[in-house]
């Protein structure tokens, strides 16, 4: 088996008695575009700050290659970077700022036109190098960040939170740049952010980061339809949780008995446990059926409606369990049923068996 | 916004009256020795008979009054250019230090803006006795250097502090060494600072009376020593004269202070 292109093995970052990040593993391809994903304090920063050698690990290795990275002091790991923050260098003009990777590296002043001129272009900030970052629109200044990163083609570029301080319009239309970018260079990216949203629309693989540690690695559709745990069930998409019990377990499926006596049976079990144990339902909204009688086949429950809110597209219904588990329901525009039920109505969800995860309560 | 000025009626006139009378409070002496200055009595009559530049002549013909001057802008370059050296690296200390006691430091290096002048001038007196600097170059340049540092460090700390370290990441992260982004890109970021700081450091040095008086000998006076002391023995338009190059070397620095400032802001 060949070494992964960037593998980040084992981090571990304590300040004091805090776990910044916990055994972070993950194998990153040549291209990939990998988003860490998570609330704030779950390390995925700390991840980054270590890749980019601001940070020492505690413990872990870093490689990229085969070859470990950590020796190497920040200036010479030859990493691109895009901050949080404005961080266009105030004094020097657009161009200047491009420049200036090429001009350390000592790079003859055609070649650094040229380079310039290229970097600008892919941003698509062609003749711009003559203005001051000041003059720029905060959308405008992390376009050239970005050109600044990519100008001394880096074989990673990480990306920390680089579109927070913009509004949501703007964000989203850097998003579609960044993704073009990223098709164009071929540039492995690691891209940090807390927004579920601009993970999902930009990334091939994102991991899920929790209080330290990694909770699970995929796809956007892979995490979406297969949460491992859930606070990936929670963090990623909308999500409906019912308490109840597991009723035997059998490899990784079991059986779940709700407060109301209600077994559901054969449902995929994420985690281990027994018979008895405490355990959770997780549904997706659009997963849910909403009917007046229980179904045929699959599972099934009674509810009853506490609330509506039109939506357009949809209209989403606030139910609740005979035991008290609230959840959702969307019923999409012209449903037979939507327009036609009221508060206080006694109705039944459905679903199919697949659609249902059982996560171990821990 | 609740005080606006352009909604004050009636008040509108009278807080500019109120402010133009201030300004005149504090500008009117600079004016009478600038009008005294060119005055033909010898015996500083208000307001003067006649206009002359005759004491602007004598004062030229004087070398003692050219040696007091040239003494103070050399002791005014080297406090200028030792104040901004050592306030960078103690602010750089300050702002990007993370040592215990660092508020406590900070505190101290301002206390000779505190201390009353005289009291320090006392105090370097006795000192510069057993070290035997008093009235030497050296003398001269370590005392104003104690009361220019903390202006120096008020200014490039409050420049570093706007300044974003992520800036200095960024380009060690482009390949630059964590000096050579301090350098290229850290110092460039803060010179607005760097200058205000070597305007006011000179400009505390040339017009700094007190501790000069304490180092000055007969062979070495500055410029407000000469003055001071010219004052003493004889009343003349001279001094009116030298009071006003003094000030207008001031007024142009503080200009360009200004001037630096609001480029910094556009």
């Amino acid at each position: 088996m060949t070494a992964p292109f960037l593998h980040i093995n084992g981090i571990r970052k304590t300040y004091g008695n805090v776990v910044a990040t916990d055994h972070v593993e993950l194998a990153i391809a040549e291209g990939e575009f990998m988003t860490f994903l998570g609330p704030s304090g779950s390390g995925k920063s700390t991840t980054l700050y270590i890749l980019a050698g601001f940070q020492d690990p505690t413990a872990g290795d870093i490689r990229l290659r085969g070859q470990s990275i950590l020796q190497t002091p920040s200036h010479k790991r030859n990493i691109g970077m895009v901050f949080q923050r404005y961080t266009l260098f105030p004094h020097l003009s657009v161009g200047e700022n491009v420049a200036f990777p090429l001009r350390v590296r000592r790079m003859g002043q055609d070649e650094v036109a040229a380079k310039v001129k290229r970097a600008l272009s892919l941003v698509r900030l062609d003749g711009f190098e003559d203005r001051m970052p000041a003059k720029m629109s905060g959308g405008q200044q992390q376009r050239v960040a970005l050109a600044r990163a990519l100008v001394y083609d880096p074989p990673v570029l990480l990306m920390d939170e680089p579109l927070s301080a913009l509004d949501k319009k703007l964000r989203e239309e850097i998003q579609f740049e960044i993704r073009r970018i990223h098709q164009e260079t071929g540039v492995t990216i690691l891209y940090v952010t807390h927004d579920q949203e601009e993970a999902l629309r930009l990334s091939d693989r994102i991991a899920i980061f929790n209080q330290g540690k990694i909770e699970q690695v995929g796809t956007g559709p892979e995490l979406y339809a297969n949460p491992a745990t859930h606070f990936v069930a929670d963090f990623i998409g909308d999500s409906t949780f019912l308490a109840g019990q597991l009723a035997g377990v059998s490899g990784n499926r079991a059986g779940l008995r709700f407060a109301d006596g209600t077994l559901v049976a054969d449902v995929p079990l994420h985690g281990s446990g027994h018979a008895g144990q405490a355990a959770e339902l997780m549904l997706r909204p659009e997963r849910i059926e909403l009917a007046p009688e229980p179904g045929a086949a699959g599972a099934s429950l009674p509810v009853t409606v506490e609330d509506m809110t039109f939506l357009g597209n949809n209209t989403t219904v606030a139910a609740r369990t005979s035991w008290g588990d609230a959840l959702s329901v969307r019923l999409n525009f012209g449903h037979p049923l939507s327009g036609r039920i009221a508060r206080g109505d006694s109705l039944y969800i459905r679903w199919s068996p697949e659609a249902a995860h059982a996560f171990v309560r821990g | 916004m609740l005080l606006d000025f352009n909604k004050l009626g009636a008040w509108k006139w009278a807080l500019s009256g109120i402010c133009a009378l201030m300004a005149l409070f504090l500008l009117l002496p600079i004016l009478f020795i600038v009008a005294l200055s060119f005055g033909s009595s010898r015996w500083l009559i208000f307001p003067p008979p006649g206009w002359t530049l005759k004491w602007y002549e004598e004062l030229f013909a004087d070398p003692r009054w050219l040696g007091a001057a040239l003494t103070s802008a050399k002791i005014g370059v080297i406090v200028m250019v030792l104040s901004v050296a050592l306030g960078l690296l103690a602010s750089l200390a300050l702002v990007r230090g993370k040592f215990r006691g660092r508020a406590v430091l900070r505190a101290f290096f301002l206390t000779p803006m505190v201390l009353p002048v005289v009291i320090v001038a006392v105090a370097l007196y006795a000192a510069f006795l057993r070290l035997g600097i008093n009235g030497t170059l050296p003398g001269f340049v370590i005392a104003h250097l104690i009361v220019a540092l903390p202006f120096a460090i008020i200014t490039i700390t409050g420049a570093l502090e706007t300044f974003d370290p992520a800036i200095e990441d960024a380009a060690i992260l482009c390949g630059a060494s964590p000096w050579e982004a301090r350098l290229r890109v850290t110092l460039p970021g803060i010179r607005h600072g760097l200058f205000s700081a070597a305007i006011f450091s000179f400009l505390i040095s040339w017009d700094e009376v007190v501790l000069a008086i304490f180092m000055a000998s007969p062979s070495l006076q500055t410029l407000p020593v000469k003055v001071w002391t010219t004052l003493r023995q004889d009343l003349t338009p001279v001094i009116a004269a030298a009071s006003t190059l003094l000030v207008a070397l001031t007024v142009i620095l503080m200009i360009a202070a200004a001037l630096i400032r609001k480029g910094k802001s556009e």
